[in-house]
């Protein structure tokens, strides 16, 4: 799955979690400029990244994701690697 | 030592000047140093915990840092989680369990006499207990480096203007400011002395006046009818701000003279319009926390179940937060009231935010001050278990009380209200023009000198004319 791909995915998923029909990812998209995105809704929409790719996350690499850009690369290294 | 005691008074300045007139590379160690004096004064014997804490946590992340196993790894992290809880389930728990375990037994008709711990509980153990355990589960996931250096680690986990009732600090934002340049900043000591100056106010005039009304009322409850119980309640959140929101800004403005940033603790709360809003303004150091090292590892773990495990984990982050505050069932109400609430919010949010939309109310001023009256009221509501009335039947009946007595003028006690009063009508005015209209009326901040003095010797009058200097506790000293 390439990089696109997996971009307008997320970006469902990001609609739909974050009740934001308007969203539109970008590398550098963090918490602070979408207006649900907070600690609750967060561990939701990693749950469905990880139905939707069929992939698993280990909890230690959340606590390293900072924006939309490292979460792409992390889905792009899971999705690899299966 | 308390903030607002003599003996403070005299112990800042004068770690001040010395600190000061140290070299640099010296700095930190005299401030290790004043941070064990500051806590030995309370009672020696508690500085042998807190350095065995310090000692645990050395050991173990050092261990974790030099380890390659997984599962070494996590075996060193759980045992030092376990040590370091230690002290804290004895000190906190104990009776309480001990007291649940003789109640089961006793409705099995056994009648054992069990152990009783008539210790005090440590100063500050809560605190630096969660700092310790940050540090250590941050070590584990490799998001900072084991310090080889102990000192570091002991100043840390000692640092005086937190170690009482934090802010819980992270590893993360200390350590590499004991181990920099700590100089002298003409900009920074003002910006400190700002906030202790107002940290004073939010306690002396505004915390230290409520408690009288509040304490005449909650603990003479029976002789008070509803209208003044209901009062006595409203007020709670404001005592609550005013004391640790003034502790915390002492602390912080401390810190910030010796030029040391550390994390804030409130940011404007009542202006929340909703609690999950509230609880990023309401004691941030704490709830930052948990989110971290609880809500976040318990909702990874329930993620599959969606929604529904984001309340579970809501909800146990809560209980534990009430757990934390007290070893008592009113607390673990407290933290279940708060769980509940944000988990409404989080099932609603979807429509609630259609609902908005469709009405544009988002940006409407009667709503958000709907939604701020509604917040504060459910949080007075929470904090009436969290509070001065101790057990949970007796919170009941006094919230039963607000609602079925008749109505009658509350208890008056003019110069306690009026001057009250005045003292919250400062902060509101102060928080308000901060939320709404930030920069637009410079106080402290202002370049003209006079108003800048003046201002700061009308804070100061009015500490003296409103505050209370009888040697009250901080509220958060007892957690």
């Amino acid at each position: 799955m390439d990089r696109a791909l997996i971009t307008e995915k997320l970006t469902t998923i990001f609609r739909s979690v974050f009740n934001d029909q308007a969203i539109v990812l970008r590398d550098d998209l963090t918490a602070n400029d979408v207006a649900n995105w907070d600690s609750l809704s967060h561990m939701l929409m990693i749950g469905e990244a990880e139905k939707e790719f069929s992939v698993k996350f280990k909890l230690k690499e959340l606590g390293k994701l900072e924006d939309v850009k490292s979460l792409i690369d992390l889905l792009e290294q899971k999705i690899q690697s299966k | 030592m308390v903030f607002t005691s003599f003996n403070f008074l005299v112990f800042f300045p004068t770690v001040l000047v010395v600190y000061f007139l140290l070299p640099q590379k010296f700095r930190w160690i005299f401030l290790l140093a004043a941070s064990y004096y500051f806590y030995i004064n309370i009672k020696p014997v508690y500085a042998v915990l807190l350095a065995a804490v310090t000692l645990t946590t050395y050991i173990f992340t050092n261990l974790i840092a030099k380890t390659k196993s997984d599962g070494k790894r996590r075996a060193y992290m759980v045992t030092s989680v376990i040590l370091t809880l230690l002290p804290l389930f004895f000190f906190k728990y104990f009776n309480f369990v001990n007291e649940g375990i003789y109640s089961l037994l006793n409705l099995v008709g056994l009648h054992l006499q069990l152990p009783h711990i008539s210790m005090l509980l440590p100063v500050g153990i809560s605190f630096y207990t969660f700092m310790a355990l940050g540090y250590t589960i941050d070590v584990y996931n490799e998001e900072i480096d084991a310090e080889k250096n102990i000192g570091v680690v002991a100043l840390f986990l000692s640092f005086f203007p937190v170690v009482m009732s934090g802010p819980i600090e992270r590893a993360g934002n200390m350590f590499h400011q004991f181990k920099g340049k700590l100089e002298f900043s003409a900009e920074k000591v003002v910006q400190g002395l700002q906030l202790m100056l107002w940290g004073y106010f939010m306690k002396l005039a505004l915390a230290d006046r409520l408690s009288i009304y509040i304490d005449a009322v909650f603990k003479n409850a029976d002789q008070h009818v509803g209208s003044s119980l209901l009062l006595a309640t409203l007020m709670q959140p404001i005592r609550v701000y005013g004391d640790l929101g003034g502790y915390s800004l002492i602390a912080i403005g401390c810190a910030r003279v010796m030029g040391i940033n550390v994390i804030p603790n409130f940011n404007r709360p009542f202006f929340a319009t909703t609690m999950s809003e509230f609880w990023r303004r309401w004691h941030i150091s704490l709830i930052k926390w948990l989110t971290d090292y609880v809500y976040t590892p318990l909702s990874f773990g329930f993620r599959k179940y969606g929604m529904w495990g984001i309340v579970i984990s809501l909800n146990l982050t809560f209980i534990i937060s009430g757990a934390w505050h007290g070893a008592a069932f009113n607390f673990l109400v407290w933290g279940f009231i708060q769980g509940v609430a944000l988990s409404v919010e989080m099932l609603t949010r979807k429509s609630k935010d259609a609902f908005e939309a469709r009405f544009n109310l988002a940006k409407k001023w009667w709503y958000m001050l709907f939604g701020c009256a509604f917040t504060y009221l459910l949080f007075a509501l929470s904090l009436s278990f969290g509070g001065d009335a101790a057990t949970v039947p007796e919170v009941l009946k006094i919230l039963g009380r607000i609602v079925t007595d008749p109505i009658q003028m509350p208890y008056k006690d003019g110069d306690t209200m009026l001057y009250g009063f005045l003292a919250f009508a400062i902060v509101f005015i102060k928080d308000f023009m901060e939320e709404f209209y930030p920069g637009r009326v410079l106080l402290f901040n202002n370049k003209n000198n006079t108003v800048r003095w003046l201002a700061y010797y009308c804070v100061l009058f009015l500490i003296f004319y409103l505050g209370i200097f009888s040697g009250e506790q901080f509220v958060y000293f007892q957690f």
